[in-house]
């Protein structure tokens, strides 16, 4: 007993000691990836050119760093994880498990999310929260704002890009889906224009990894749709683990499998209930402040 | 030989990404208000898809075949009309909806970022086998460019929408077409083995003479 203890002790210290090499090593090549790099510039470029420019509501900003960290990052992981695809018939005989390696590669959305959070510090120095540009939400729903907009799509784009790319063998998976997020984003945002109360349409336009919260009314005041920020950012966060979870879910085995998919499944019925608290929550009409 | 060429081509992605094209174009055509946004994206599919066609994953044996690089790009270029004919479903869709766009730019924007696709795969594909994966994003990420970068959509429209400033997107796809007319034919003439490759793959002898 005592020495199949010490065994599996020894196992998971083995475990740790490979998965810090992985995960600095994967960073690594994802910090040096041209796409990323172009994101970071870019997103660097447009919050610069941006800076002095007049903003009547920050939705008319704070879309580009989602766009770019999220999006673009995205991709960049997407490659990342596809890279491995053709070194696995010899990867996939080390000692170290797919999960494992795919837990690395998750790691790597650290680094996006430290560039949006940095963004985010950038954005508050531009736009301070007690700017009239965040329309009628309280100080803290205005933070909840930016954090939903900047910071968290910054996180979920690589995670998204690492589970496409341990499922998904089509090369252009990634812009495809950018695309379509993209495409689906806009849609519901302009079906909002329209009908700014409407339930439905505020569950479609959350039912989304980015969503915009603000308006400029023809009255010029800027007016907040419905719906909660805390809670939304609660759905994002749900949506990241619902990514990393499907990620891990690819070549994990026995046990491990079954408490994936466990995690899975309660993971996918909290992000519903926190979609529904996000739609109902909050403002539940469009005001203008 | 038409027929196997065709047969080899990498129908599941121009075709499945044609089907995304139309799904984000239909919906285009069913809420004008969000046509000039989805419109612009469905051909930005509609690229990537035409960037897929000439993928042939035994490139290694196909490009040593009799059959000249030019006439295997002609033949693969034939799927072409599948993001074509996509495109135009879209278009007639959004006509019978009513939408008031001018057709005739809005035709000439589809076949330019059509051929912008398959220019961009021509190119790559003299240096790989599979170029669609590359090229597609390639051509999206320039498509998309005036949409996500509000500083390009004061210089160039590539979709002929209502809006000011910047070059009009006739003048962009009449010189997009005209470039790409040029590059798809030097990288169909210029698609054989080249030097280099052969060099490297049968390296000289030092001293070696040449008979």
């Amino acid at each position: 007993m005592t020495t199949a203890l010490m065994a599996a002790r020894h196992q998971t210290g083995a475990g740790r000691t490979t998965f810090v090499p992985l995960a600095a090593r994967e960073m690594r090549r994802f910090v040096l990836n041209p796409v990323f790099l172009f994101a970071v510039v870019m997103t660097m470029w447009v919050a610069w050119s941006r800076a002095g420019a007049a903003v009547t509501e920050i939705d008319e900003v704070n879309g580009y760093p989602a766009v770019f960290l999220g999006g673009f990052g995205m991709m960049a992981a997407y490659c990342l994880t596809r890279s491995m695809r053709a070194s696995e018939p010899v990867a996939g005989v080390t000692p170290t498990s797919r999960p494992a390696r795919t837990a690395a590669l998750c790691w790597v959305a650290i680094v996006p999310f430290c560039c949006g959070v940095l963004t985010l510090f950038g954005f508050l120095h531009s736009y301070p929260v007690g700017d009239a540009v965040y329309g009628p939400f309280s100080p803290s729903a205005r933070l909840a704002v930016l954090v939903g907009q900047i910071v968290v799509p910054s996180l979920g784009g690589p995670l998204l890009g690492v589970a496409l790319g341990r499922w998904v063998r089509f090369p252009g998976a990634a812009f495809v889906l950018f695309l379509v997020i993209f495409g689906w984003v806009e849609l519901v945002t302009i079906l909002t224009f329209s009908r700014p109360d409407s339930a439905p349409i505020a569950v479609l336009r959350l039912f989304s990894p980015f969503a915009f919260f603000t308006d400029q009314a023809d009255s010029g005041a800027v007016m907040a749709w419905r719906g909660s920020p805390w809670f939304f950012i609660g759905w994002q966060l749900a949506l990241c683990a619902i990514a990393v979870l499907v990620a891990l879910l690819r070549g994990a085995e026995g046990p491990v499998r079954t408490r994936v998919i466990r995690a899975l499944a309660i993971t996918g019925a909290a992000a519903v209930i926190l979609l529904m608290l996000a739609a109902t929550g909050g403002f539940t009409h469009a005001v203008a402040a | 030989m038409i027929r196997p060429m065709l047969r080899a081509g990498a129908w599941p992605a121009v075709v499945g990404v044609s089907s995304v094209a139309v799904v984000v174009g239909g919906c285009g055509a069913a809420f004008p208000a969000a046509a000039t946004v989805l419109l612009p994206v469905c051909f930005a599919l509609l690229a990537a898809a035409a960037a897929f066609t000439l993928d042939e994953p035994a490139s290694l044996v196909v490009d040593v075949t009799p059959t000249g690089p030019a006439r295997r790009t002609a033949i693969r270029a034939v799927a072409l009309l599948a993001p074509l004919a996509a495109g135009a479903l879209v278009l007639l869709a959004a006509a019978l909806r009513g939408l008031a766009l001018p057709w005739a730019a809005a035709g000439l924007a589809l076949a330019g970022n059509v051929l912008l696709g398959f220019a961009a795969a021509c190119v790559v594909r003299t240096r790989t086998g599979e170029p669609g994966g590359v090229a597609g994003a390639a051509v999206v990420l320039v498509l998309m460019a005036p949409g996500l970068v509000p500083q390009v959509a004061r210089w160039v429209r590539t979709f002929p929408a209502p809006g000011t400033g910047g070059l009009s997107s006739d003048t962009v796809w009449w010189t997009v077409l005209a470039v790409c007319a040029v590059a798809i034919a030097i990288s169909a003439r210029g698609r054989r083995l080249s030097r280099w490759r052969v060099r490297g793959a049968i390296p000289p002898l030092p001293g070696a003479v040449r008979p």
